[in-house]
């Protein structure tokens, strides 16, 4: 398991980074954690020509908090954003969803950024991003530019981003005081990557729903933001049947593939359940929190 | 011979170094003008090669060599095949390069050595082979059915043999009796994984004449005398290292892979040393795998459960080739039995070959599929009769005052199958005590009540250890005073340099930390057969008691003359040898061994040869039989299949307890094997017999944050069959896991009528049973 | 594995059946086709890279056209091999009329063997789908897609 043979670039400013990039097209991969692209590599399932290692770039490793937003950048390590002061105060429900992101070996190394670009379909980061109608910041040849959640993810593996982008920055929009999340998933072993995930917000007021935002991961090729559950969800007084109606909702909303390790019907339904356990944890946590 | 040292719990003497990275492993060996290899392997599972073309991998720069099977002469011919059988009648083993056909995805076809690894991967992928794919056959059943394609085509089938082990009438037994119950139980393919894949490097000296191999094998041994004889070399001339060793679990014993020929011979031919180390993805195709069978059982019992008969018949998966025979199949039909008395029994096997990777054994090597069936049995019997599981074991289990019990059937090493002791009821007992089975029914009741789902299994089982052949062992003082043990059995974890030590320790009066074992390396010591089938605890410890005791008394006999005492007067203890009584009379161990070995005058006539040296060997009449309790209490979760541990408990008997902390090491490590084979761990295949598991990303290895807190419980009933009264422990853990879980989610989810005969298990799958008990009555 | 899918493309039968044969057609729509060169009647080399973000590979083989009925049916064998693994497949395309369009149904057994296999069935069966998928998508872009 050695990689092909490659070129390899450390440039130590964006500028620089989006140089090489606009040189060498596709041919090039950005470097950062490593923790997905140098095991592709090693097995030659990747064969880059041109590695552009951003690990030494200046002023892209921060955690900003904005006025109702979390500004994260792009070289800013897992870890340290699981261990964040801000993001426990700010956003919760990603500091949750990053305790699950592989192991701490890997969240050492592996950068926020990086996780979103790779869109892996059962990745945590990419449901968050999407829950919260996040955006990131891509800088390539052209300029800069701001991509939303929405429509960054294409398909497996597969975003947006220009082979020529780098994503400098990820924005969480922070959750308003007072609302409820939940971050739940199923995973073989602790570590896993999801057979099925689900993030959750809720908000109330005067009894109701005020807002509700269900985002899954693993169960199709991009993140699935499930808007009919939403829609059934907003207005309306929480109860245990009206949880049960959103996990329904949302199992009629995901399209899973099977594998050896889950089959389709299996993902699909732990989808629902996961969606009414996190429904109900959320409620917990508006109410403490009021 | 006193026991300060065997039974004490002491640190172990490799762990200073291995802790502080400063072991010797494969990798570590770095020798000048090395050069490294890798090989190409078939991508598909089974398929002609009409050509091998090699000039653009030649070509790249810095590679030395690339081989086909073409270039091999001699050597392209069968490996060697182990433990052959009057049943075995198709004894197909591999080429080390494929000729003209590939069997399994994995398979070698060339070879490259080449000035790094990285250079030779390059080469890999410019070698072009003309395969002309074929239909494949990827299961069991698939081989027996007729008209399927044939994995060897010369032989007309893919049955290699066929074999059945009965005793008693056991046809008359099922017309008689009053109840008879039917299962097919289905056990699903697994790997070794050990820490530290394969690796081999090899030096030759033209001049000298001298073969130097490192292996990370579990038996050094018989790969130098098969390497000696491979390529006409005096077996002095060869020398097989076995160095600190990252596990092996039976995968590792093999005479021999295709890459331990291969590399020596490239060494041989390019008069440069070779390295080969095995990387995961290599390791998951190419190391032998086991634990495919299907077993069509049946039960007869009576009224009060108890066994009138047993009979199964299964298929053996035995993958591409069969070189290591029918042991798998033989331990699973003798294992079966167990701790009960069953009157009568058969057990038909058909050995099958399909296009997977080669099968040997791996850690318990059939005893867990014995166990699944037989545990499995009781199971239904106790659910169709409304008894207690752990009475209808109760009612069947033999009693301490049977033994020796003759189990009626002839064991892997082909002698009778006699149980030579144990306390069976007593380890049932303690597991049913530590679990607090007594006040089960009411706990589960209380969780059903909260929602919750949770379930309780108890299994039990026999595990034959210690066979022969034999082991032998060197045991030498120095004159520093410190002792030396060189035996031939090799060591991938299980502690020999210290449970060895202990051993010689209590016998010369030393400490474990003053007495230096060296294990797998042919030249301090030549003659075994392997750390294999749980043997080396019994059949070397026995053979360093034997040479202890031997230099022990030499040097009882010198310090007598030394000291001008009778010899029955002299004690060793302390690293010194003195006079009963009179302490101040006293001589040490070393000075005992310079005094042994004198530069000139005449020797005593009763010293009988220089030194405190001795050399003794061990050969057991036949295997020692630990057993053992495992009970576990589990938590399903029914909408999500989900599976958690509440308790583990181990009740463990292997006669003598040697290191209790070495011990439950192996106990641990076993039962973390066993949970993986029960929940986790799947080598999934296509209907081509393509791998679709090849890393640890989708062949889940349980981790720590899996696996439960054990709670072991040793009893301690002593073999009578060798001086130390010890059994072996090496794959206790492993046997009984998946039916003691199987058990106990079964029990959890009584309320949905799940059935469980099968292992690997998953949540997806526990849905899909849940889902399908619902609909049975 | 097996795949299938649906299209709805505004164009008729004929038109449909002519841009299916087309050589040209086909490598507009297989972004990845390095090559593909007519050997016999019906039958093509084939070089192709496919894959999806950084994980590509290059697979180098025959494709083979049989059992056609213009212009409602044929029948596509391929196979090839190259360093990730290899892939064998085979696989009906049926045209039927639908309003002033065709209706185009595909449906096909794929094989992937080799190093890609063994690392990623997770994705393989979703992946495989999806690009073939857009092949026919690309197909019904350059034909119009109808209502």
């Amino acid at each position: 398991m050695k990689p092909a043979a490659f070129e390899y670039f450390a440039p130590r400013t964006v500028e620089q980074a989006v140089d090489l990039l606009a040189q060498h097209g596709d041919q090039a991969k950005v470097l950062a954690g490593g923790q997905s692209l140098v095991p592709l590599m090693n097995m030659r399932l990747a064969r880059p020509a041109v590695i552009v290692d951003i690990n030494r770039v200046d002023g892209l490793e921060y955690i900003v908090a904005a006025p109702a937003v979390l500004r994260i950048g792009a070289l800013t390590r897992q870890r340290a954003a699981e261990r964040s002061r801000l993001v426990a105060e700010r956003c919760p429900l990603l500091r949750d969803a990053l305790r699950l992101v592989g192991h701490v070996q890997i969240r050492n190394r592996g950068t926020v950024a990086g996780s979103i670009a790779h869109a892996d379909p059962a990745a945590e980061l990419t449901a968050v991003l999407t829950a919260l109608d996040g955006e990131v910041v891509a800088r390539g040849p052209g300029g800069t530019r701001v991509i939303a959640a929405s429509d960054l993810f294409v398909t497996y593996l597969t975003t947006s981003l220009d082979p020529r982008e780098i994503i400098t920055e990820v924005r969480f929009p922070a959750l308003p005081p007072g609302t409820g999340w939940s971050w739940m998933e199923i995973a073989r072993r602790h570590g896993d990557f999801a057979l099925a995930g689900v993030g959750v917000v809720l908000a109330l007021g005067g009894g109701v729903i005020t807002e509700a935002r269900i985002a899954l991961t693993g169960v199709g090729p991009t993140p699935v933001r499930a808007t009919s559950a939403e829609r059934l969800l907003t207005g309306r007084a929480p109860s245990e049947g009206l949880w049960a109606d959103a996990a329904e909702a949302v199992r009629a909303a995901v399209d899973p593939d099977g594998d050896i390790h889950a089959s389709a019907e299996y993902r699909r339904h732990v989808a629902g359940v996961l969606v009414q356990r996190a429904l109900c944890e959320a409620l917990t946590r508006v109410r403490e929190a009021a | 011979m006193g026991t300060r040292y065997v039974g004490a719990r002491i640190a172990r003497n490799e762990d200073p170094a291995l802790l502080r990275g400063r072991g010797l492993f494969v990798d570590d060996v770095r020798l000048p003008g090395m050069v490294h290899a890798a090989v190409l392997r078939s991508p598909h599972a089974r398929a002609r090669i009409h050509g091998v073309d090699t000039r653009r991998a030649r070509a790249v720069p810095g590679v030395l060599a690339v081989y086909t099977h073409a270039d091999l002469g001699r050597l392209g011919a069968p490996l060697p095949k182990l433990i052959p059988h009057p049943s075995l009648i198709h004894h197909k083993t591999q080429c080390p390069l494929a000729s003209d056909a590939v069997r399994y995805v994995g398979e070698p076809v060339a070879l490259v050595v080449a000035e790094s690894r990285y250079l030779a991967e390059d080469a890999c992928d410019l070698i072009e082979v003309a395969y002309e794919p074929l239909p494949a056959v990827a299961s069991v059943e698939e081989a027996v059915r007729p008209g399927s394609p044939l994995v060897h085509e010369d032989i007309g089938t893919n049955v290699c043999a066929r074999y059945t082990q009965q005793t008693g009438d056991v046809d008359d037994a099922f017309a008689r009796a009053p109840h008879r119950f039917r299962e097919r139980f289905v056990v699903d393919r697994g790997a070794a994984c050990p820490m530290e894949t394969r690796g081999v490097v090899a030096s030759w000296d033209a001049r000298t004449g001298l073969l130097e191999v490192w292996d990370s094998t579990q038996a050094p041994i018989p790969i130098r005398n098969g390497l000696a004889a491979m390529f006409g070399l005096l077996q002095h001339n060869v020398r097989v290292v076995a160095p600190d060793v990252g596990g092996g679990f039976g995968a590792k014993i093999m005479m021999f892979y295709p890459e331990e020929v291969l590399v020596p011979w490239a060494a041989m031919r390019l008069g440069r040393p070779v390295k080969w180390i095995e990387d995961r993805r290599e390791s998951m195709v190419a190391m032998n795998q086991e634990r495919e069978q299907i077993h069509d059982a049946e039960i007869a019992a009576d009224g009060d459960g108890r066994i009138l008969g047993v009979r199964t018949v299964f298929l053996y998966d035995s993958g591409a080739y069969i070189p290591y025979g029918l042991i798998v199949p033989i331990v699973a039909s003798t294992t079966l039995p167990g701790p009960y008395r069953v009157p009568s029994y058969r057990c038909e096997f058909a050995a099958v070959f399909t296009n997977k990777t080669t099968v040997s054994p791996y850690r318990g090597a059939g005893r867990p599929h014995g166990v699944f069936v037989m545990e499995r049995l009781l199971d239904r019997v106790a659910r169709e009769l409304g008894l207690d599981r752990a009475e209808v074991r109760r009612r069947n289990l033999i009693q301490p005052d049977q033994f020796p019990y003759d189990v009626g059937l002839i064991y892997q090493d082909n002698a009778p199958l006699r149980y030579d002791s144990g306390n069976y009821p007593l380890c049932l007992e303690r597991a049913l005590d530590l679990i607090d089975y007594a006040a089960w029914p009411a706990r589960k009741q209380a969780a059903r009540s909260e929602g919750r789902y949770v379930g309780c299994g108890v299994a039990c089982y026999v595990e034959g250890t210690g066979i022969g052949p034999y082991e032998g062992c060197r045991i030498t003082v120095e004159p520093s005073g410190k002792v030396v043990v060189a035996t031939g059995v090799g060591t991938q974890g299980q502690g020999h340099m210290t449970s060895l030590a202990q051993i010689a320790a209590d016998a010369l009066g030393v400490t474990p930390r003053d007495v230096s074992v060296h294990t797998g390396d042919t030249a301090l010591f030549n003659w075994g057969t392997g750390t294999f089938a749980s043997r080396a605890a019994t059949v070397a410890g026995n053979a360093v008691a034997l040479a202890a005791q031997a230099v022990r008394e030499r040097a009882r006999r010198v310090a007598a003359t030394l000291l001008e005492a009778p010899v029955e007067e002299i004690e060793l203890a302390g690293g010194k040898a003195s006079v009963r009584g009179v302490p101040a009379r006293a001589v040490s161990l070393g000075e005992l061994a310079v005094a042994a070995n004198p530069l000139r005058f005449a020797m005593p006539a009763d010293w009988d040869g220089p030194g405190l040296e001795a050399v003794r060997y061990f050969t057991p009449p036949q295997g020692a039989f630990s057993n053992g309790v495992h009970a576990c209490i589990v938590e399903v979760d029914p909408e999500t299949g989900m599976l958690s541990f509440h308790r583990y408990v181990v009740v463990h008997d292997c006669g003598r307890v040697i290191n209790p902390t070495i011990l439950e090491g192996q106990i641990h490590g076993g039962v973390a094997q066993g949970l993986g084979g029960a929940f986790w761990e799947k080598l999934a295949y296509d209907e081509q017999a393509q791998p679709l598991s090849t890393t640890f990303m989708d062949y889940l290895l349980p981790t720590a944050a899996e696996v439960p807190a054990l709670e072991v419980a040793h009893v301690e009933t002593p073999s009578p069959l060798n001086p130390l009264g010890i059994k072996g422990a090496g794959e206790a853990g492993v046997i009984p896991v998946a039916a003691a879980v199987a058990q106990a989610i079964e029990d959890a989810l009584e309320p949905f009528g799940a059935h469980i005969a099968e292992a690997p298990l998953s949540p997806s799958r526990l849905r899909q049973l849940i889902a399908e008990g619902r609909r049975t009555p | 594995m097996k795949l299938d899918g649906t299209n709805t493309l505004a164009a008729p039968i004929e038109t449909v059946w002519t841009t299916l044969n087309d050589p040209e057609a086909l490598r507009r729509c297989t972004p990845g086709l390095q090559e593909l060169k007519e050997v016999g009647p019906d039958t093509y080399q084939a070089t192709l890279t496919i894959g999806i973000a950084a994980v590509k590979g290059t697979y180098s083989g025959t494709l083979r056209i049989t059992d056609k009925q213009p212009p409602r049916h044929y029948r596509i064998a391929l196979e090839g091999s190259g360093g990730a693994g290899f892939m064998k497949g085979e696989g009906s395309v049926d045209l039927e009329p639908q309003g002033n369009g065709t209706l185009l149904r595909w449906s096909g057994d794929v094989q992937v063997g080799g190093l890609i296999a063994g690392v990623g069935q997770r994705m393989l069966g979703g992946v495989g789908k999806m690009l073939i998928g857009q092949f026919f998508k690309c197909l019904e872009q350059r034909l119009g897609s109808g209502t």
